[in-house]
């Protein structure tokens, strides 16, 4: 699908810098049988993600979940929480758009990938108003039921260095690069 | 609306039903926000060829069933803004453009610790228009009191 066809939804500054091709960079991805397990060093991702009340709104409404507190500012001022709630989800938003393309964790990009569950640990809800960054490192890689499972252990932080929220990011993935070539050209990469 | 309170709260309590239905514009729409562009949830012609989960049609977002079911969550307790310390979910089927998903829980176990550290755990699934379940998830969530 061509860019084009996005824009009639964008609505933010980043929804219009965003690269909505995840074909172009694909033999930069990371592969599964290639992820280095002993170098266990955490990296950062390439982008910081400030926060604004419009993204917040946006993930909301593309959720299907206009709830006042997450899309008027005037409502939840007035709450005993006095601020816009942000869906918990949104770390996913946070995710894509902080690893970028060409460094660790661009794995997220794979065509084809398929998502079999998440899990994460909220220290801190995500606030209008912060840069967040993340740091990542392999945690985990294995095969159950002939499917190959890659995951990174993806924490988020704030401009003050506060650790917001530890996900634990996993996909099922082709095994080689040809399952990446493969799905690059229209074809099946997974074997299962 | 009454505020939620731990003493408010009994293992075993329904939590409030959403549903949805669900289209390709509602997967594009989810892309822009996510910044997922995975052609599996957008390229209907790649799709037919490629094939990820074998089947011949774009299908959602995992994290937009993990959306619907935290949904479940958020309907429950807000205005009220109680502290989700842990979120764990799984996807059982992909879901297809066309199909309607209803997202429902129950508060599963009461912790009852002491004021500040009490919490409860909910249990939220996702079903489709015909019962078949397409997420399973987890969440502990924190009391003030």
């Amino acid at each position: 699908m061509d860019q084009k066809e996005f824009e009639k939804y964008f609505c933010t500054d980043k929804h219009r810098e965003f690269s909505t091709d995840f074909f172009s960079d694909a033999e930069a991805y990371e592969v599964w049988e290639e992820i280095d397990f002993s170098n266990l060093a955490e990296v950062e991702g390439e982008n910081t993600f400030t926060i604004t009340a419009d993204d917040a709104r946006f993930f909301a409404e593309a959720s299907l979940f206009s709830h006042p507190m997450m899309t008027d500012e005037g409502y939840a001022r007035q709450s005993d929480y006095g601020r816009l709630f942000i869906h918990p989800i949104f770390i996913t938003s946070i995710i894509f758009w902080c690893v970028g393309t060409k460094g660790r964790g661009n794995w997220i990009r794979t065509p084809g990938a398929r998502n079999p569950g998440q899990s994460c640990i909220f220290h801190e809800y995500l606030q209008v108003g912060e840069t967040i960054h993340i740091k990542m490192k392999p945690h985990d890689r294995f095969i159950k039921r002939g499917k190959y499972y890659l995951q990174y252990k993806v924490d988020l932080y704030n401009q003050d260095n506060v650790l917001k929220v530890e996900t634990f990011t996993t996909l099922i993935l082709p095994r080689d690069r040809e399952g990446i070539r493969k799905f690059l050209r229209g074809e099946r990469g997974l074997d299962d | 609306m009454e505020k939620l309170t731990f003493d408010s709260v009994s293992a075993g309590d329904p939590l409030p039903e959403i549903v949805r239905t669900v289209d390709q514009e509602t997967f594009w729409k989810f892309a822009v926000a996510s910044f997922d562009y995975n052609p599996v949830h957008c390229d209907q012609k790649w799709v037919e060829t490629a094939r990820p989960f074998t089947l011949t049609t774009t299908v959602g977002h995992g994290m937009m069933t993990a959306s619907f079911m935290t949904d479940v969550v958020l309907a429950w307790m807000l205005p009220t803004v109680l502290t989700i310390r842990k979120a764990s979910v799984k996807f059982t089927f992909p879901v297809m453009p066309g199909w309607t998903v209803t997202s429902r829980g129950t508060v599963a176990e009461k912790h009852v610790i002491a004021k500040g550290k009490n919490f409860v755990v909910l249990h939220v699934e996702a079903v489709n228009q015909d019962g078949m379940k397409v997420g399973l998830s987890e969440f502990s969530v924190a009391f003030p009191d």
